[in-house]
């Protein structure tokens, strides 16, 4: 089933085109990254499917239009938690309850989840903000929804935050969750999305499976006591592209199926030593910077 | 409608600020009453101190009164659950979570027309327990011989509720928004209602807003001095009942189609 359909969606903030004529699509199961620099569109795009945003132009649709309101199937975060604060967390979660509907008011298997069962009688303005990322999970699965979707769910954690939110997030996608995550932290996408989408200044670049947004292409780092010359022999090198000098080692990309050892003995037979050889897949970072051709806010 | 009702109550049953003007109408409303105690007597045509804790006056007196106390505790306190959710962005959460944009605004429809109906029940029970205590030969027919004070008071306090919710979905900041509401009614509308008797003349100036809400609960004095002024001046001080009901009718009911216009079409 297609969980999600945007059509043409576009979006401005006076002169500003936000989303320009976005295309995206979401099936059953798959855990999507919406990747982009800051300012690329992704809260905007997530804050008009969520109905919080009017869009200028398109549509989409959730759930193929099989629910008269797709909203109660879906849990969502987006940009921070937002809850009253001189309520406790069970008081907090009951709101999220009641506005969806669902008469369960035991919370104790999500509070179980992000680690709050402790805390659940605390007022919110008391949590950490690790504390109320989690709470904020916790909300985001009451009643059991079709697709859950994050916006940025590690911003502003400490390094202990992060690691709980991302196996909080890596727990709720091996349920078989359909997660849709809004992130510019690479790293966090490549490890736990099966699905990318880049876009920048509100355009689509790229949308697929992470393997086939990421090229076949080899990174391979490499150095000699000259590396002008070394340059000139991977310049000339079947199969080498994108050769390009960075301090004391060169970087370029070969095909996968390159043969290293070759490479090797080859520079040799040319009287070129080499000082340092590491070949590795190409990271979804680097084909991020590729597309988006800047660097990210990692 | 009760469980958007009910939604409300857990959203503001603890909150402080709510609670703390709650306390101060529920006490403040009586409490005012001693006043009268102050004045032994008012100097002639006017009646009898004693005579404003006494049926049927002390529904007048008691209405004029509430006309503050609802004006500002209350006004002030649908603005801050409304502009509340905006800056703790729960208003945005309960969109995302499920809540559709109607139901949201229907919610703080109902809680506008519950407090007022709450309001309205207090002002009865205090004004009928204060009349039947203080008035000789108290009896039912005479304690609602009020000229339709109780559904005057509820229209009253609906109109500047409605114009609290109207000012904080347009303006959506706390302390912003209490600054105009207060302002509008106490400054702003006074001095154009005075340019417009200066500059245009005495005809409609009874007719702005505020003023039409307030003429549902006016002091009962400037009734009396209604009655007894002299045919010298082109001016009544006061509109009639009836118009002053029937224009906040109307006036209601723009301020909540501005506030329902404003909170549908705009981003969250």
């Amino acid at each position: 089933m297609e969980v999600l359909r945007i059509e043409n969606l576009s979006k401005n903030y006076g002169s500003l085109k936000a989303l320009d004529n976005l295309n995206l699509s979401v099936n059953n199961g798959e855990i999507m990254g919406i990747l982009g620099p800051n300012g690329s569109g992704k809260t905007t795009t997530l804050g008009i499917i969520l109905g919080i945003l009017k869009a200028d132009s398109g549509n989409f649709t959730w759930f193929e239009n099989r629910y008269e309101n797709h909203r109660l199937h879906i849990g969502s975060i987006l940009e921070t938690p937002n809850f009253f604060p001189y309520l406790n967390a069970d008081e907090n979660l009951d709101i999220v309850r009641q506005i969806k509907g669902v008469e369960n008011k035991n919370f104790d298997e999500l509070l179980e989840l992000v680690k709050l069962k402790g805390r659940r009688k605390s007022q919110f303005k008391t949590f950490s903000l690790g504390m109320k990322q989690r709470l904020a999970i916790a909300a985001t699965l009451i009643g059991d929804p079709d697709v859950v979707i994050f916006d940025e769910p590690t911003n502003g954690l400490d390094p202990e935050g992060i690691a709980e939110v991302r196996r909080t997030l890596q727990d709720i996608a091996s349920r078989g969750k359909t997660v849709i995550m809004a992130s510019h932290i690479l790293d966090e996408v490549e490890k736990i999305c099966s699905h990318v989408t880049i876009i920048k200044r509100g355009k689509l670049m790229a949308s697929g499976n992470v393997g086939s947004i990421l090229s076949n292409d080899l990174t391979i780092e490499i150095a000699s006591s000259d590396l002008l010359q070394l340059s000139q022999f991977l310049q000339m090198y079947q199969g080498i592209t994108n050769v390009e000098m960075k301090g004391q080692i060169i970087e370029c990309n070969a095909h996968v199926d390159t043969n290293i050892a070759e490479l090797n003995r080859n520079a040799l037979s040319k009287n070129i030593a080499l000082t340092h050889l590491v070949a590795r897949k190409t990271r979804l970072e680097e084909e991020f910077l590729k597309i988006t051709g800047k660097p990210s806010n990692n | 409608m009760f469980k958007l009702l009910k939604l409300e109550f857990s959203k503001f049953r603890k909150s402080t600020v709510v609670i703390l003007l709650t306390v101060m109408f529920v006490v403040f409303f009586p409490f005012s009453l001693t006043v009268t105690r102050i004045f032994e007597e008012f100097p002639p045509p006017f009646p009898p101190a004693k005579v404003f804790v006494q049926f049927s006056t002390v529904w007048e007196y008691l209405g004029y009164v509430g006309n503050w106390m609802v004006f500002f505790f209350l006004g002030v306190m649908i603005i801050y659950t409304i502009t509340l959710e905006v800056s703790y962005k729960t208003l945005r959460q309960s969109i995302i979570i499920g809540m559709t944009r109607n139901q949201y605004f229907l919610s703080k429809i109902y809680l506008v027309v519950v407090i007022s109906l709450i309001a309205t029940l207090y002002y009865s029970i205090i004004a009928f327990t204060v009349g039947y205590i203080n008035t000789p030969e108290a009896n039912l027919s005479l304690a609602f011989d009020n000229e339709w004070a109780i559904p005057r008071f509820f229209l009253m306090s609906l109109g500047y509720l409605s114009f609290a919710m109207m000012i904080a979905y347009l303006i959506r900041n706390s302390g912003l928004a209490v600054f105009l509401y207060l302002s509008l009614i106490l400054l702003v509308e006074p001095l154009v209602r005075l340019g417009h008797v200066k500059f245009i003349g005495t005809k409609f100036q009874n007719y702005y807003p505020m003023n039409c809400i307030e003429d549902n609960m006016p002091l009962p004095l400037l009734r009396i001095a209604d009655y007894i002024k002299t045919g010298e001046l082109d001016l009544t001080i006061l509109l009639s009942y009836k118009m002053a009901a029937i224009m906040s009718v109307i006036y209601t009911i723009i301020f909540v189609g501005i506030s329902y216009y404003s909170f549908i079409k705009r981003d969250l």
